[in-house]
């Protein structure tokens, strides 16, 4: 347990910062609703005159566009690409840096398994990402009730607020898997930073795969525009995740296990 | 010539003392050593001589120049092994040492030489990565590129951490043959024995603060001598009661310890009329000597 | 010099990994315009007809010709620019920061070698390094848009395109290394950079909502030569050229006082 307090102290100071830029962003980007939906009126007319093959292309539904869901959808994104940099940051940093460090030794040699290092570190890691996003939960509805004027669907909301948890652990997981098999990680962020926004660019291009893409990258998993159609997330890609997590995250117990740890000889 | 010479020199990080008002001098062409417990800074001390952290006020030279100024030209004639080696882990031994090799001005062909001279009595591996080094090893290198250059001036910190014995010898022998051909050595160590082998002087320094600088013979020689004497009978505790320079007695009934400084001939020809079944007379060690001042 | 030689040396393998990482990222980028050529005429004249906050929602930069392939291209151009800028940022704080977090420091330092001049070596190796990247970008999207493109040649404006991507990775060059030199203890010199870049990259897409927030540009060199002005113009803003050159000379000055005066974090 002293590995779980002590593993919280050390990131205290970086998960401050991390809650704080989420709220931030959520915050600036969301007060930029109402100025939004000034436009509403004249895009709405727009909208409407033309014909329904074209609005399909735009993938766009007029109705879910203009509330306070729809314009938290595309800002969403932004969100995401921070909060996973956090967790990356975390996964591929929490258990390398001992090595950076050269405290493997010092661990390893107390009266404690393998096993059980990584397992409290992963549990204080965990810790601090559902904190994050409680913090961040609070902030997201406060703010949005506040630019909308309480009108707007919360459940839908929360839940799609509820998908940044979602990846971050999808991220994480990455990143604790990378830190087990990359030789020697001196600084955690060239290894974190190209990994996520590698998967983001790949979202954003929405490529050649089509709507294939959707398996290749965390960002996409989770539709906020299926959300706010169908008032609940696709378990099929929750399934995946799952599954995912759980055969990445014993890999990376046994890959751990195995490995040689050396520091000075 | 004095070939370090330091000015009250001072180094503070933040609040916290480093060191505070060095002055020392070390001749050229000798063996000086540099003892102190941990964090009195011995460390601290070198790296500011050697540019590594700048002083918070204090001045020092090194062949006359200063250290700050001249800091790159002094640094020609300068080999520097530090505590803790730290190498890039992409290269092979010998890719280090001649990246090493190619700051000085030195003829390349010499100093090739050198490194295959050193390498050899050092048993080292030139076609190994550093990676794959043992940290003795990794030290290793270390004596190498300090002394592939052949500088005038041997900075050494704790070099004999992680040195088999046999190594040991040979690295002494190598400062012995350089110090023979002129080079100067400074030399920082907890290893007493070694200081006191192989040092012309010694500056003991504590706290930041230069205790006392010292000729090694001369501390050595001030000191007391132990005495250790079997005898026949118990011997009574007055027959010491008028010699002067008499410390630490104990008296048991087969024996007698007692340490004295002062004329040889008072104190032997006083325990000749003694029955002595044997007698055992030492210097004291450096480490009695110092742990008095590491206290 | 050797310290420059060496830091070539041992960057080739990154180098050649965000290369093909870019090159992967514009092939894919085309081959996506290519199944798009179809569709793409009618929509631009909707498309332009939106409001620019609705424009920017959509992730398209207003006012660009989609049908095109120049126009897809300064699509595309946005996230190049994102590789390259992350590339700049880590590479500069890391090629500064790396003997002190590597500790290798007391055996670098204490040769007889100024330390201004260990940094004009690192300098100069990483500006090589981005020239590479800038040179292989731009090779490789004159050549995949020149096969996808039915129009007009697009050489031209991915040059200057190109040209306004260089100054931005000399910004984020001189930015992580001016971070790594004024750190005190510069290991954590590549976050904080990389904070700064996101920051910066955040709100320039702040300002793509909020047109009103045009003058807050000067704050994102993501602002500084963006696809649809540099385009649309023809060049590259003078002001913004000055302003760049500006923010790296004094980032590169910052890091020689800095680095040449404090002590090493040993």
């Amino acid at each position: 347990m002293n590995i779980f307090w002590h593993e919280l102290k050390q990131y205290r100071r970086s998960t401050i910062v991390w809650v704080l830029s989420l709220c931030f962003i959520v915050l600036f980007f969301l007060s930029l609703f109402p100025v939004f939906s000034k436009d509403v009126e004249t895009v709405r007319k727009i909208f409407e005159s033309y014909p329904v093959a074209v609005r399909d292309a735009l993938n766009v539904q007029i109705d879910i566009f203009f509330t306070l869901n729809g314009f938290y959808l595309f800002i969403f994104t932004y969100i995401l690409l921070t909060g996973s940099i956090q967790a990356a940051n975390l996964g591929v940093g929490i258990i390398s840096k001992e090595a950076a460090g050269k405290t493997f030794d010092f661990l390893l040699t107390k009266p404690i398994t393998r096993t059980q290092l990584i397992t409290r570190k992963i549990a204080a890691a965990l810790t601090l990402l559902i904190v994050t996003n409680i913090v961040y939960l609070a902030a997201a509805v406060f703010t949005a009730n506040t630019v909308s004027h309480g009108d707007f669907e919360m459940n839908i909301f929360i839940l799609i607020s509820l998908t940044l948890i979602l990846v971050q652990l999808m991220f994480f997981t990455i990143g604790l898997f990378l830190s087990a098999v990359l030789p020697k990680i001196k600084s955690v962020v060239t290894v974190s930073l190209p990994l996520v926004f590698a998967f983001f660019i790949i979202g954003m291009l929405d490529s050649i795969f089509g709507n294939k893409v959707r398996y290749l990258t965390p960002f996409k998993f989770y539709d906020p525009a299926y959300i706010i159609k169908n008032g609940t997330i696709e378990f099929k890609f929750l399934l995946i995740e799952a599954i995912f997590i759980v055969i990445v995250t014993v890999a990376v117990y046994y890959l751990f296990n195995k490995k040689d740890i050396s520091a000075a000889d | 010539m004095n070939v370090i010479e330091t000015k009250k020199l001072t180094k503070y990080y933040g609040n916290a003392r480093g060191i505070i008002d060095v002055t020392m001098s070390i001749e050229e062409g000798e063996i000086f050593g540099f003892i102190g417990p941990n964090g009195a800074g011995k460390s601290t001390t070198i790296r500011t001589l050697l540019g590594l952290i700048y002083p918070t006020s204090g001045s020092a030279t090194i062949f006359g120049k200063d250290i700050i100024e001249a800091g790159p030209e002094i640094r020609q004639e300068i080999g520097y092994l530090p505590s803790e080696v730290f190498y890039y882990d992409d290269m092979k031994v010998i890719d280090l040492l001649n990246y090493s090799a190619s700051f000085y001005k030195k003829n390349p062909q010499v100093i090739n030489k050198r490194i295959g001279e050193l390498a050899d009595l050092l048993d080292l591996e030139l076609r190994k990565k550093i990676d794959d080094l043992s940290y003795g090893n990794k030290k290793k290198v270390g004596i190498v590129q300090g002394l592939l250059h052949k500088p005038k001036l041997i900075i050494l910190d704790e070099p004999t951490g992680g040195l088999d014995p046999l190594i040991q010898q040979k690295f002494f022998s190598l400062l012995k043959e350089e110090n023979e051909k002129g080079a100067s050595v400074l030399f920082s160590s907890h290893i007493l024995s070694e200081v006191q082998r192989l040092c012309d002087r010694v500056a003991i320094i504590k706290e930041g603060k230069i205790i006392r600088v010292q000729k090694i013979s001369e501390l050595l020689e001030n000191n007391y001598k132990r005495f250790k004497l079997d005898t026949a009978t118990k011997v009574d505790k007055k027959f010491f009661a008028n010699i002067k320079g008499i410390k630490d007695l104990s008296i048991s009934d087969r024996s007698v310890n007692f340490l004295y400084r002062g004329q040889i001939n008072d104190i032997t020809q006083k325990i000749a009329n003694l029955d002595l079944n044997n007698i055992l007379i030492e210097d004291p060690n450096l480490e009695e000597i110092f742990l008095h001042y590491y206290q | 010099m050797n310290v420059f030689i060496r830091e070539l040396k041992v960057n080739r393998y990154p180098l050649l990994a965000w290369s093909v990482g870019v090159v992967l990222l514009i092939y894919s980028g085309m081959l996506k315009f290519a199944g798009y050529q179809s569709s793409g005429q009618s929509i631009n004249q909707i498309l332009d007809q939106l409001p620019k906050s609705v424009q920017a929602i959509l992730g398209l930069n207003v006012g660009i010709d989609l049908s095109s392939a120049k126009g897809f291209y300064a699509i595309l151009f946005f996230y190049i620019i994102l590789v390259a800028t992350i590339h700049s940022s880590l590479l500069g704080a890391g090629i500064i920061s790396k003997e002190e977090r590597d500790r290798t420091s007391e055996f670098l330092f204490v040769k007889p070698i100024p330390r201004a001049k260990v940094l004009t070596a690192k300098l100069l190796a990483a500006f090589c390094n981005i020239l590479v990247l800038n040179l292989v970008t731009l090779v490789s999207s004159v050549c995949l848009v020149a096969i996808y493109n039915k129009g007009a040649s697009a050489t031209h404006d991915i040059i200057l395109l190109m040209a306004g991507m260089f100054f931005l990775q000399l910004i984020f060059l001189s930015l992580g290394a001016a971070i790594a030199g004024i750190s005190i203890k510069p290991k954590g010199s590549a976050s904080i950079a990389s904070a700064i870049l996101l920051f910066t990259f955040l709100l320039s897409i702040f300002i793509d909502f909020y047109s009103k927030l045009e003058n807050l540009k000067y704050l994102t060199p993501f602002k500084y030569f963006d696809a649809k002005s540099v385009l649309t113009s023809g060049k590259l803003d003078p002001f913004y050229l000055v302003l760049s050159a500006i923010i790296a000379v004094v980032l590169v000055a910052t890091t020689y006082l800095f680095y040449t005066k404090r002590d090493l974090d040993v």
